[in-house]
């Protein structure tokens, strides 16, 4: 890591200037509120009092500043939409960028259309507030004087709140008078700053709150640590700036690949609420440790568990969220209900994918294809890196290393395997490019200061960058992926989408200068953070047209912002081989889950570096439980692929690869349960725990849906691991069907085998337990239940099933099952909802084992309406254990999942 | 497919008819009991998958297909009803919804022609690699033969050597003697010469004097040689060194250490300066790269480039593809000088320029590994002999053409021993240098003879395989190209990768692995961020040494293919002929079954 080569807060002059702001400096005051168009609608003026804020300025000598426009809307469910902005009537030098295409159409359906503001004085205060309608539980507060907003319960506790310390500052657009430098200069780097300070920042703070999380992508805790406070080391601030950090550190908030400025917080006092600023520039966030305000005097009400944060932007406006809750898993829709739930997936990309910097040539791609045959181990993707193509052209290929690549393309596929080409966003500047020779006659890309291409370095040597932020460029390069354009690509070819920060090699800190030009005049300082994204979506684009509209695309990102997830899948970049990175895995997958990116996960193995062969098969046991599972590593690395480990590792990796694939049923399930919602696939301990304190800063456990626990291992030749199973219902272990009591920290004995795991007791998992060759292959095979009762004997839990790769799901063509367990009789039954198309997905597959835990005694089950009887035995819980533990089977009900049933246990 | 097949037999190999013939069947692990309806019931009861050969029940099950005119096959019960072919004849893919129709007398006349073809390389194969294995033992013997003979003569010559080490040591002791008392004498003439003259003018002409002597006084001579030897270091003109040197030392008894010290000493002079010019070129890299680097001053491109190096490694400072190159030739050219300095030290080492010079005076040469110069006749291999110390010039010592030379020198010796009288005072000049010649040269013989004992023992002490089959391995290399590399393996030695002038090392011989399958050579350059280089060589059965397929699936590991009748035995030759004979029994019942 070059720690000197990115800034810190400190050389960062807004963040710096933000920094040292005082609790109640500011003095803006609300003006002229009314209700407008459904709206509530203020302006926000300086307070000429003799306050510090004139003195302020006229110290700086700079010109009154004008008043801003504040807009307060409700939406359904519990959200509030706050926007600050300046006033485009009083002739701003320049309009300030808003980020398009991340909030969804739908969204503005939602909005409610408010009738009327009523006031109130609150306590102390010389001025009134203005309350409006969010909610039957609800209310949105503009106190006018200090300027404040904030949530509360219908007449009682706050939520959220934002300016309630006085932080708020807004750096208004100035005209470059004569003697204004603006420039700032880092390490060789100029940044000309054309438009001056332009900075926003704020504080908001969250009541009632034991912790916060979020704002993704640092490799850090996941539940966030102070950044200042009372007895809290100096610290930088979390900082959102999309970067391609060599060799990132874990345990820091320095900002890396992705930016997500949405936190949520979580305590037992309120529940669960969340903020979320929609502003793609620069952003830094303080976590204010208890006591950070000690000295201002301020005391603010229901300041129980309250956990205060700084918010700080170079650009943009204010255009912020509050998400009420009150459940975790309200919080994480109402944020999907904005930007978007997770694009379902094709069933292929849930399975195993293997890549590796670089898979050379043909030979090598056969050969590693059928390694995994000889070894029997499943697999469903393989990868190609930058060195796939013709000189890091992406969309050529290297003829004498691929000389035929719809060939192997179609071998893949043959097996049901897919493969998986680079593209990158760099442009290699080369004349007989076509992509490039295109690209600078349309004027396709981001423009420099002086208004010429830019002109960087990446993989190619000089490269320029497309301006995705303009739809018209984004339309072009999504035809770029049609079979015809993109010669050599057959249908079974899918996308990753790497160094789209972006990464710029000679760019200050490895990225694009902030005074580049984007479509419509917008800076690239204000959209830098959504480059990336916009960049993802017109690939996924790109796919989708090629696929006629009904294939679902596969596009991996490494650069994030919100929205992300309803283009496809992201991992956690370059991590290393070491167990520090193993074991930041999980709170970075599980961040990621929490603000709206189900399909995440690391490069299993780590990126850089050799892990030993325990550290390799602890990975695959861990990462065979991540949303998004593929082994991945550099170029100098040695191979690792699961076979050359010896007999006993390639059985422990092929355990675990296994494991997954047996629980793909459950995965996919969990999938469109996340496509359909927003509550993602792998959750903290807390969003199914809400009320147990215990889960609240757990990071070393996960749940798998609300059935499965999974216990990561991140030590050297763990001879024991202390799990805590969460309260209120016992936990069965996956392996032995042994059943552990809820509410208390386990000691286990662990093995080389497999990682803890544990079924929560009162849920039924659906499994396939037969393997194949790829996921391909599963799709007719018959599915196994495993029932684990509760204290009263009851259990359900779901399966969703559908083609596995169209859209046609959208049109009503999917099995959606619940099973109910109760009263010793389990029954199917048609969830799916009813939807205006008429299409149909059917399936001949039927449940040939159901495994009942926590029961006994049991001899046969009636099965009805065909009323036919099937044996109950003892049988294996895991088909592939060696004569292992054993439970009551159900042997051979041989229902279909399609079917209404019922199956009497007698 | 086969629908002849009924349920109870899916699946099960011949050998595992009769298991399954009673109505209660074992699990093979003996976990447990099925009953024959339970028998490819589509349920698994056996966690080992024996109750389920024909279907895809269990996971580690095993399914059985006869493949009748091709190899029978064992394949994962995964591959059952799967939608794909395993089975040439089908039966795999019986749940009607994929049609595999039946190739196996096809592609098994294929895999038949195939197979005959590596038996008749195998059969000739055997027969050559037992005639090596003959060639192999008396190459053996032969040299255990001349180092037992070497080691005596050394025994006899260490003795004739330390005689006259003792006799030279008297006459230094003598000479050194007189010296001393002549000084003694000039001492005396100069004290009253001082008187009339300065002590400046004396100081110069006793140094004259000296420098005069010098031609006969052994203590300057040293210090001639050590003087050129600074000089050397420092890296003066090498040109004039040698000659200079040449000319001070005179006499025969520097001949022959005089050629082989021109001839390294230019050498590495021209090598240290190309280690000079290069370690501050890869210094300046290193400086770039490393962390606490200023890169104020690069260019864009420069900034690009370095930023880049660190994922991929490689050398940010190049500008473009000539640079490129310079450098690794620069590179590699470093690494040969290492590989020679070495060997500047060792008398048995001979470069091939070396080689030419003696042969001329030298025809013998041919005679001493005269089983390998067979082998290059038989065999158009591409390979040949290895640079290595066997082709040092022993001719002078060759047992084969001087029985008698050690006798002569016995001879001498005593004479000699006998004619110098001692106590005779001044000592006869003549008689002194025929002791010192004689000494030179008796020693010189003997570290000749000691060097060819260690390369004789060192050859002797490799591991030629169990048969010693790969004896004539020893001194070969073996090359493949592609594209612009030559890859050269040199067994028992090193392995590189050539391109142009410059090479890269690959590996230092290791060891056989994996039962004298695979050759390893380990321990090669380093490279960048990765393992230092290695080679793994398979081995296959094939009638020429010939180096194939030459590849690197890891960064930094090569792994290459080598054909060779070592590889050709007699029990696999066996093994596939039953194969054949089982294939060629195997012919389905009725062709146009399907």
């Amino acid at each position: 890591w070059k720690k000197e080569e990115f800034r810190t807060c400190d050389q960062t002059p807004f963040c710096k200037r933000a920094r040292a702001r005082q609790p109640g400096s500011c003095s803006l005051v609300a003006t002229d509120v009314v209700i407008n168009d459904g709206d509530l609608t203020a302006k926000l003026i300086p307070k000429f009092d003799g306050s510090k804020g004139e003195e302020d300025e006229q110290e700086k000598g700079e010109e009154p500043s004008k008043p801003l426009l504040l807009r307060l809307s409700a939406y359904q469910n519990g959200i509030v939409r706050l926007k600050i902005d300046e006033d485009p009537s009083l002739d701003p030098p320049k309009k300030r960028f808003e980020v398009p295409d991340v909030v969804v159409p739908e969204f503005d359906d939602k909005k409610l259309w408010l009738q009327r503001v009523s006031t109130e004085v609150i306590n102390g205060d010389a001025s009134q507030s203005s309350v409006v309608y969010v909610s039957d539980d609800h209310e949105a507060v503009l106190r006018h004087d200090p300027f404040e907003v904030y949530i509360r319960k219908k007449g009682g506790d706050r939520v959220l709140s934002i300016n309630s310390h006085g932080l708020f500052d807004f750096e208004q657009l100035r005209n470059k008078k004569e003697g204004d430098n603006w420039e700032e200069s880092f390490r060789s780097h100029t940044d000309s700053r054309p438009y001056g300070p332009q900075s926003i920042s704020f504080d908001v703070s969250f009541y009632g709150a034991d912790f916060v999380y979020g704002i993704p992508e640092h490799a850090t805790s996941l539940s966030l640590k102070p950044t200042r406070g009372p007895e809290i080391e100096f610290s930088e601030p979390y900082r959102l700036f999309n970067l391609d950090v060599f060799e990132y550190l874990h345990e820091s908030p320095f900002g890396i690949y992705g930016s997500i400025p949405f936190m949520l917080s979580h305590g037992k006092v309120h529940g669960t609420s969340g903020f979320f600023w929609l502003n793609a520039a620069e952003m830094q966030i303080d976590v204010l440790g208890s006591g950070w305000d000690a000295e201002s005097g301020l005391s603010l009400p229901s300041s129980h568990g309250r956990i205060d944060t700084l918010w700080m932007s170079e650009a943009g406006v204010v255009d912020a969220f509050f998400f009420v809750g009150p459940e975790p898993k309200n919080v994480v829709k109402q944020y999907a209900s904005v930007t978007g739930t997770s694009a379902m997936p094709q069933h292929f990309a849930t399975a195993y994918h293997q890549c590796r910097w670089n898979y050379r040539d043909e030979e090598d791609v056969a050969n590693v294809d059928s390694k995994f045959d000889e070894f029997d181990i499943p697999y469903d993707v393989l990868w190609l890196d930058i060195e796939h193509t013709d000189g890091k052209r992406y969309f050529t290929w290297d003829r004498v290393l691929f000389p035929n690549p719809e060939e192997m393309q179609n071998k893949l596929a043959d097996k049901g395997r897919h493969m998986v080409t680079i593209v990158d966003p760099h442009i290699k500047r080369e004349e007989s490019f076509h992509i490039h020779k295109e690209a600078t006659k349309g004027g396709y890309y981001v423009k420099d200061a002086s208004g010429k291409d830019y002109d960087g370095w990446c993989w190619p040597g000089s490269s320029s960058y497309l301006d995705m932020l303009n739809p018209e460029i984004r339309t072009w390069w999504a035809e770029k992926f049609s079979l015809q354009n993109y010669v050599g690509s057959t249908p079974s070819l899918y996308i990753w989408n790497d160094m789209n920060e972006p990464s710029v090699f000679n760019g200050p800190e490895v990225t694009m200068p902030r005074d580049l030009i984007h479509y419509g005049g917008v800076e690239h300082r204000e959209v830098h953070n959504a480059y990336g994204y916009y960049f993802h979506m017109a690939t996924a684009d790109g796919l989708f047209k090629r696929g006629g509209g009904n294939d679902r695309p596969f596009v991996l990102s490494r650069a994030i912002f919100p929205g992300t997830q309803r283009f496809g899948a992201v991992w956690t970049g370059d991590n290393s081989a070491d167990w520090d990175h193993l074991r930041v895995s999980v709170p970075m997958i599980l961040t990621l889950g929490l603000t709206g990116i189900s399909f995440s996960g690391a490069d299993v193995g780590g990126f850089f570096g050799n892990p030993d062969t325990e550290l390799l098969v602890r990975w695959y046991q861990l990462g065979a439980y991540y949303p998004f599972f593929r082994g991945h590593a550099h170029h100098d690395t040695k191979r690792r692929e699961p076979w050359l480990f010896g007999e006993k590792n390639t059985e422990l990796m092929r355990d675990a690869i296994h494991t997954r694939y047996m629980f793909l049923p459950y995965f996919y399930t969990l999938f469109r349960e996340a496509n359909a919602t927003g509550v993602p696939v792998v959750r903290p301990l807390w969003m199914e725990f809400p009320l147990d304190e215990t889960t609240f800063s757990n990071d070393e456990a996960f749940m798998v849906g609300n059935s499965l626990l999974v216990q990561g291992i991140y030590t050297e030749r763990a001879k024991q691991v202390s799990v805590y199973l969460p309260r209120g219902q016992s936990w069965y272990d996956l392996k032995t069907g042994v059943a552990y009591a809820g509410g208390v920290t386990h000691k286990l004995q662990v093995s080389e085998d497999s990682i803890p795991a544990f079924q929560k007791a009162g849920t039924i998992i659906p499994r396939k337990d037969r393997y194949r060759r790829s996921s391909t292959q599963m799709v007719n095979d018959p599915f196994t239940l495993v029932i684990a009762l509760n204290a009263s004997q009851a259990a359900e839990g779901e399966l969703y099933v559908d083609d596995g790769k169209s859209f046609e799901f959208g049109k009503g063509a999917y099995i959606h099952r619940r099973f109910v367990y109760s009263d010793g009789k389990l029954t199917s039954s048609n969830i799916a909802s009813p939807v205006s198309g008429s299409k149909v997905y059917s399936s001949d597959c039927v449940i040939e084992r159901i495994i009942l835990l926590g029961l006994s005694g049991a001899k046969s089950a009636l099965i009805e309406p065909a009323n036919v009887k099937a044996e109950i035995e003892s049988g294996p819980i895991m088909l592939r254990g060696r004569g292992g533990p054993t439970a009551l089977t159900v042997r051979k009900p041989n229902v279909r999942i399609s079917d209404d049933w019922t199956i009497k246990i007698l | 497919s086969s629908p002849s097949l009924s349920r109870e037999s899916l699946g099960i190999s011949p050998e595992d008819a009769n298991y399954f013939k009673s109505d209660i069947i074992k699990c093979k692990d003996g976990s447990k009991k099925f009953t024959k309806a339970q028998l490819n019931d589509d349920f698994c009861d056996c966690a080992d998958g024996t109750d389920e050969p024909g279907t895809s029940a269990c996971s580690r099950g095993k399914f059985y297909c006869k493949n009748a005119g091709h190899v029978a096959l064992s394949l994962f019960s995964s591959r059952v009803n799967d939608g794909i072919c395993d089975c040439c004849d089908g039966s795999d893919e019986y749940d009607g919804k994929v049609k595999c129709p039946n190739t196996c007398w096809e592609s098994g006349k294929v895999a038949r022609d195939k197979l005959q073809k590596k038996i008749a390389t195998y059969k000739e194969g055997v027969t050559i690699r037992n005639q090596k294995i003959e060639q192999a033992k008396q190459g053996i013997s032969k040299g255990e033969a001349e180092l037992a003979k070497l080691k005596s003569e050394e025994k006899i010559l260490k003795g004739l050597v330390q005689q006259l080490k003792d006799r030279k040591e008297q006459i230094d002791k003598a000479e050194e003697k007189e010296l001393l008392e002549k000084e003694k004498e000039e001492k005396k003439k100069k004290e009253s010469d001082e008187k009339t003259e300065g002590e400046e003018k004396d100081s110069k002409e006793t140094q004259h004097e000296e420098g005069q002597s010098g031609t006969s006084d052994e203590p300057s001579l040293e210090q001639d040689v050590s003087e050129v030897n600074d000089n050397d270091a420092v890296g003066a003109d090498n040109d004039d060194l040698s000659e200079n040197e040449a000319s001070q030392s005179g006499g025969v008894e520097q001949d022959a250490a005089d050629d082989k010290k021109t001839t390294v000493e230019t050498g590495s002079v021209n090598g240290a300066h190309d280690v000079e010019s290069n370690e501050s070129q890869d210094e300046a890299v290193e400086q770039e790269s490393d962390g606490s680097e200023n890169t104020e001053g690069l260019s864009k491109e420069e900034l690009g480039r370095l930023v880049a190096s660190r994922w991929t490694g490689e050398n940010s400072g190049e500008k473009n593809k000539e640079v490129d190159d310079a450098k690794k030739e620069d590179k590699i050219g470093k690494s040969e000088t290492q590989e020679n300095e070495p060997n500047e030290d060792d008398d048995g080492y001979n470069s091939s320029e070396d080689n030419y010079k003696y042969d001329e005076d030298s025809p013998e040469e041919e005679d001493i590994d005269d089983d390998f110069e067979e082998d290059d006749l038989h065999n158009a291999d591409a390979s040949y002999k290895s640079d290595s110390e066997d082709h040092t010039d022993y001719s002078d010592i060759t047992t084969t053409t001087s029985p008698s030379w050690l006798e002569k020198i016995q001879q001498t010796v005593r004479n000699i021993l006998q004619a110098v009288n001692l106590f005779q005072s001044p000592i006869d000049k003549s008689e002194a240098a025929h002791i010192r010649k004689e000494y030179d040269d008796a020693s010189s013989k003997l570290s000749k003879i000691q060097s060819r004992i260690s390369s004789l023992t060192k050859k002797l002490e490799n591991d030629f395989g169990p048969e010693k089959e790969f004896y004539s391995f020893y001194d070969r290399c073996f090359e493949n190209k592609q594209n612009k590399y030559v890859y050269k393996v040199c067994a028992f030695k090193q392995a590189s990768q050539v391109e142009g002038h410059s090479s890269t090392q690959l590996g230092q011989w290791e060891k056989f692995e994996d039962s004298y399958r695979t050759m390893l050579f380990s321990n090669g350059d380093k490279c960048w961020n990765g393992p230092d280089r290695s080679l793994k060589v398979k081995l296959r059965c094939g009638l020429n040494n010939e180096l194939t397929d030459v590849d690197e699936p890891s960064r930094c590991e090569y792994v290459a293919i080598l054909s060779t009748p070592a590889l050709c035995l007699e029990e696999k030759l066996k093994e596939l002929q039953q194969k054949l004979d089982l294939m060629n029994m195997q012919q389905p019942q009725s062709h146009d079954e399907l």
